[in-house]
């Protein structure tokens, strides 16, 4: 067997090659397909129009950091949380970005039938959702925590003396560990949701719908309880609101319903500062919060790996 | 012919192997029953109609599901405990459509090289040399979703390729394609067998199509060997010769029929049984081989004394087809008139 080395594109008829090197073991495989996952979530390896959406959502995630930098260096304090961010903006632009590109992920190799083919690898049928969670969960971070570092290098750009700097540096970290659990959590349930179906349409519409509609319904019980709380100090409430101070059950229970408030409740038991928004008032909850979080990512994860637990070939 | 590597030949288990492999579903639904084959290497014909079970023993062969009773090895390696090291060995080609349309060729390729284990550097050079056996060379930078069925079908066979496989498991590979196309997928699929060394297991219903490439041929039929021989044990005792002249037919009918051959007319032309009708299919393969010349001679003989504007003789195999006794076999081929015929010769 002639093994020819020169440059493609010159010999018309090289003979078949083997590979004799070394092979990849499983896991490394699946770090392969963990990296194409992740590199396709922002659309690489596809034309322009696939990097538009992550594109726009990570400039708008930027903007407030840069705002925040161009603020500071006028003089001003801080006006961006590490821990919240701007709540309303990232909730918003993390809808858009799992909504859009789990499907990309997930459904697209699902219509394209796909999946026999990594099957057929020497993977094993559970390697697959494994490597796609974790790349997109990857990328979920990227979303969440670039900006966060620029808010933190425009920050300490303009802070004066290591106590801030440290100062900052914490905030920073209760951030990154904020965004951590978002990337977990928002990737692990968009990832199941798209991959119920092929369709890219439906499983964008069926993440979309499913965080839009969870959201909007805690935010609303959340204003209601908060205005009920408001407008009735006291003991003349209605029954089960006390007063403002010790949050009513309904009040406690209300930011359970959705992932974002979750994420709220569960940054305030851990003792974060509360930014006044629609935030709920976990009191004696917090620990349930947590738990409802954690029991809502482990359905996740089980029922994805459930999904594909079967190798089917077609 | 030459073997790029010498791993032929040398005494290696066979590439296939089952013992009494046996499949029960849920439900009660038996996919294989005790099927019992050795495959060698060589390009290998592995036919049943739909259900027959060719794609339970793929999923076995695979290591994807565990068999119900029974063994299967592949490349000597057990298949319930050895699965992940056998898909590193085999590359398997899907019957239906499995590309995405929006990535180019060699993106595909290079990835699925991939997850077969080969690091990145190695897998970008394999993915371009796959895909020019295959014969993509510019257009493999293009988007997939712009590919005809036929360059679609030959990614499908490069993403199989580029994981070095010792084994192909290719299954219906000429699904949808049209005559042209399947002539084109049968001459690759040949070559890949004769020139790169690679054992070949080609899934099909439709064995007149696969048969001009195969050695070997292992027929199954409700989860149950059929038969599993040589080719040309298979279709030697049955050949028939089909021969068309512009005109005189009837002329050459009679004569054929004078000269002692079982010729029948067929649609515009006549078919001729080669060697004698009356032997058994037993007949030893070089003595079938002798009768099969004499009857060419004779038919040569007959058209030419005749003086018959000839315009068409063609070589036919029925047997192979005739070991099914499934309705759309039939019909694919056009041949439901043979039937008779080939059950004479049995």
């Amino acid at each position: 067997m002639s093994v020819e080395t020169s440059p493609a594109g010159v010999i018309h008829d090289l003979g078949y090659r083997r590979y004799e090197g070394a092979r990849l073991g499983r896991r490394q495989i699946v770090a392969a397909l963990t990296g194409h996952s992740f590199r396709s979530a922002f659309g690489f390896g596809r034309g322009a129009k696939a990097k538009i959406v992550p594109a726009v959502v990570l400039a708008a995630l930027c903007l407030p950091a840069a705002i925040n930098a161009y603020i500071m260096s006028r003089g001003e304090t801080r006006v961006v949380d590490y821990d919240t961010y701007i709540p309303v903006l990232r909730n918003l632009m993390m809808m858009v970005f799992v909504a859009v590109q789990a499907p990309e992920l997930v459904s697209r190799d699902l219509r394209s039938r796909v999946l026999p083919l990594y099957f057929s690898r020497p993977i094993k049928a559970i390697d697959y959702p494994l490597a796609k969670f974790l790349g997109f969960t990857a990328a979920c971070l990227v979303m969440l925590e670039v900006p966060l570092l620029l808010l933190y290098a425009g920050s300490i750009a303009n802070v004066h003396g290591g106590a801030q700097v440290w100062a900052q540096t914490r905030a920073l970290i209760a951030g990154l560990l904020v965004g951590l659990m978002w990337a977990l959590v928002l990737a692990a349930v968009s990832l199941l949701l798209a991959s119920l179906t092929g369709r890219r349409g439906f499983a964008t519409g069926a993440v979309a719908i499913f965080f839009l509609l969870t959201y909007t319904l805690a935010e609303i019980l959340l204003q209601v309880e908060t205005n009920m709380a408001g407008g009735h100090p006291g003991p003349k409430g209605p029954p089960g609101t006390l007063s403002a101070a010790v949050p009513s059950l309904a009040e406690k229970v209300s930011g359970l319903f959705s992932p974002f408030t979750l994420f709220d409740g569960v940054r305030m038991w851990l003792g974060a500062t509360d930014p006044g928004d629609n935030v709920p008032k976990v009191g004696t909850f917090g620990a349930v919060y947590a738990l409802v979080l954690v029991a809502l990512f482990a359905a996740c994860l089980a029922g994805l790996a459930a999904r594909y637990r079967k190798a089917r070939l077609s | 012919m030459d073997h790029p590597t010498g791993t032929t030949g040398t005494g290696p288990p066979p590439v296939i192997a089952t013992d009494a492999l046996t499949k029960v579903y849920p439900g009660g639904v038996t996919a294989l029953g005790g099927l019992t084959v050795t495959v060698a290497p060589g390009v290998t014909g592995l036919i049943g109609a739909n259900g027959a079970g060719k794609s339970t023993l793929i999923k076995i062969l695979l290591g994807l599901i565990e068999p119900t009773r029974g063994t299967a090895a592949v490349l000597g390696r057990d298949s319930v405990t050895e699965g992940e090291r056998i898909r590193q060995l085999v590359g398997y080609m899907p019957e239906h459509d499995c590309l995405p349309p929006d990535v180019s060729a060699t993106e595909f390729v290079t990835h699925m090289g991939r997850m077969s284990g080969i690091p990145k550097t190695a897998a970008k050079e394999r993915a371009a040399e796959a895909l020019r056996h295959v014969g993509l060379h510019e257009e493999r930078y293009r988007q997939i979703g712009t590919y005809s069925t036929g360059m679609k079908q030959r990614v499908k066979l490069a993403q199989a390729l580029a994981g070095d496989p010792r084994l192909l498991l290719l299954d219906e590979p000429t699904n949808g394609l049209d005559p042209a196309g399947r002539n084109a997928m049968l001459e690759l699929i040949e070559r890949v067998g004769a020139e790169f060394g690679i054992p070949i297991v080609v899934a099909s219903h439709l064995l007149g199509e696969i048969e001009r490439i195969c050695d070997n041929i292992v027929a199954i039929e409700a989860g149950r060997l059929l038969r599993a021989d040589s080719l040309d044990s298979f279709t030697t005792a049955s050949q028939t010769l089909l021969i068309e002249v512009e005109e005189g037919t009837a002329q050459l009918l009679a004569e054929l029929r004078r000269q002692g051959l079982a010729a029948r007319p067929y649609q515009r032309a006549l078919l001729v049984a080669v060697g004698a009708p009356a032997t058994p299919a037993a007949t030893p393969a070089d003595a079938a081989a002798e009768t099969a010349d004499a009857t060419f001679d004779a038919v040569r003989d007959c058209v030419a004394a005749l003086g018959l504007p000839l315009s068409r003789v063609e070589r036919r195999r029925h047997q192979v087809e005739e070991i099914f006794r499934d309705e759309d076999q039939e019909g694919q081929q056009g041949q439901q008139g043979d039937h008779a015929e080939a059950v004479n010769v049995r």
